[in-house]
């Protein structure tokens, strides 16, 4: 039986006035999992993996990472969110900082790496984006794949436990999403721990081994990827493939 | 009564140059000591905004003109060290100004820059105090530079109410060159000329140097 990764049991998160964006939420990620979290807009996808991250605190529940519960009192939130990895849709990468400066900020400052060594592992991970050769750009310079790519470096640089994915393509035009496929089918072959928010079907059918169909601030349907595209059990989820995947034939 | 001619007393006037430009950069100094902590405070600080935003009014509802009168008699009869140290009390004075300005300054270049920096430093492990020195600082130094010259000009500017407390700045000298030579326009041109001379091409320069780095850097 795989490692536990991450888990999260009765997780609750409100926001005023009475928005429900994550109800009671049981989830769990083994070691090597890529799971996709996919639903509609405003469904509260992107709280649930903040909560993950302990980026936005829940209210209530639990959410543990290997065998720490991060949501005990006293427990150092700097030293979890440095185990796990976390992509973001608008990607935020630091604009004063060049492309090596953002991957190896947390190797310095965080890891407390020396600096040749911390830009060593930022050119590696940085390689393993294929964004070595725009090491010294800023962020401004580059496109929004290549800027993406680099939000995968600095996430995958420290070596964490799991990266989270708040749809890492949607703010991308086509050409561009391919560029950040790409990269995280690289991550996938390595074996790397995934927890992506996306609705990039064809990668889901390809890499995810199981599907979260979220809607209304809970887990609706979970399934393999041939399941939710040949049988949803759910009429939300059965609607709301059809219409993606209707999309999907059109892009 | 000494006779001064007009070389003279242009001379003794631009003797207060290195004073003036003492004053204002140190008060620029310790108003940035203060207002870029403050600014964070009034941000991340919850129920310690309100202190923050109570500094902020009362040091810009304030005439420097008061404070320095109230801090250099009132204050310094009671703590002459330091305060009847004139020079001491109009950077302390002008600062404390300039801090409550710099608090309001830097907040805006908080906003500007957004959230979501912030977001991104955490999700890395790092603690809201690393966030703020390695990812927030620099980023609110080049949003700002237009408003710290601004600012800068403001201090040179304001520099002159250090006069009244006998200060031997531009101000002053520009007086005393009046009152020996009963020339009540020559002296006060020479001044106005040595103020604009010291705020303008500085300002100038920060606006411009802040506007390119936030171009390229795509802020």
């Amino acid at each position: 039986m795989a490692d536990r990764v991450m888990e999260c049991t009765h997780l609750w998160k409100t926001y005023k006035p009475n928005l429900i964006a994550v109800k009671d939420v049981y989830f769990k990620i083994d070691e090597g999992d890529i799971k996709l979290v996919f639903g509609p807009s405003g469904s509260g996808k992107s709280t649930f993996l903040r909560c993950m991250a302990m980026l936005t605190l829940p209210d209530k529940g639990d959410v543990f990472l290997r065998d720490e519960c991060l949501t005990k009192p006293g427990v150092d939130l700097n030293k979890a969110r440095a185990r796990i990895g976390f992509v973001f849709q608008h990607i935020y990468l630091f604009r004063h900082l060049s492309t090596v400066g953002n991957v190896e900020l947390a190797l310095r400052r965080v890891l407390k790496m020396s600096k040749s060594e911390a830009r060593q592992r930022a050119m590696q991970a940085l390689s393993d984006v294929k964004m070595e050769q725009w090491a010294n750009n800023y962020p401004a310079q580059l496109s929004g794949g290549q800027q993406q790519r680099v939000g995968i470096a600095r996430a995958i640089v420290r070596n964490p436990d799991i990266i989270l994915l708040d749809e890492p393509t949607s703010a991308l035009d086509p050409e561009l999403t391919g560029e950040v496929i790409d990269t995280l089918r690289d991550l996938a072959a390595k074996g790397t721990t995934m927890l992506i928010v996306s609705h990039e079907m064809p990668f889901a059918r390809e890499v995810a081994d199981e599907m979260i169909f979220y809607d209304e601030g809970t887990i609706v349907e979970t399934g393999t990827p041939e399941q939710f595209f040949t049988n949803p059990q759910s009429d939300r989820a059965k609607k709301f493939m059809t219409r993606l995947i209707l999309k999907t034939k059109r892009e | 009564m000494i006779d001064l001619d007009l070389i003279q007393g242009l001379l003794l006037i631009a003797g207060g140059i290195a004073t003036t430009l003492e004053i204002s950069i140190f008060s620029l100094i310790l108003g940035l000591a203060i207002g870029l902590p403050l600014s964070f405070v009034r941000i991340y600080g919850g129920s310690l905004r309100f202190l923050v935003d109570g500094f902020e009014k009362i040091f810009r509802g304030i005439p420097e003109l008061v404070l320095m009168l109230f801090f250099y008699l009132g204050v310094g009869a009671a703590f002459p060290f330091p305060f009847k140290n004139a020079f001491f009390t109009a950077v302390f004075v002008l600062g404390l100004r300039s801090g409550a300005n710099q608090s309001q300054i830097f907040r805006g270049a908080i906003r500007g820059i957004g959230e979501e920096q912030m977001v991104a430093s955490r999700s890395l492990g790092l603690s809201r105090l690393r966030s703020i020195a390695y990812v927030m600082i620099p980023q609110v130094f080049i949003f700002s530079t237009p408003g710290l010259g601004s600012e800068y000009a403001l201090l040179v500017k304001d520099s002159a109410y250090a006069f009244v407390i006998g200060v031997p700045e531009i101000m002053k000298n520009a007086d005393l060159v009046r009152a020996q030579t009963y020339d009540y326009l020559v002296p006060y041109f020479a001044a106005a000329i040595f103020y604009i001379l010291l705020t303008f091409p500085i300002a100038t320069w920060l606006d411009v140097w802040g506007g390119r780095r936030k171009k390229k850097l795509g802020l």
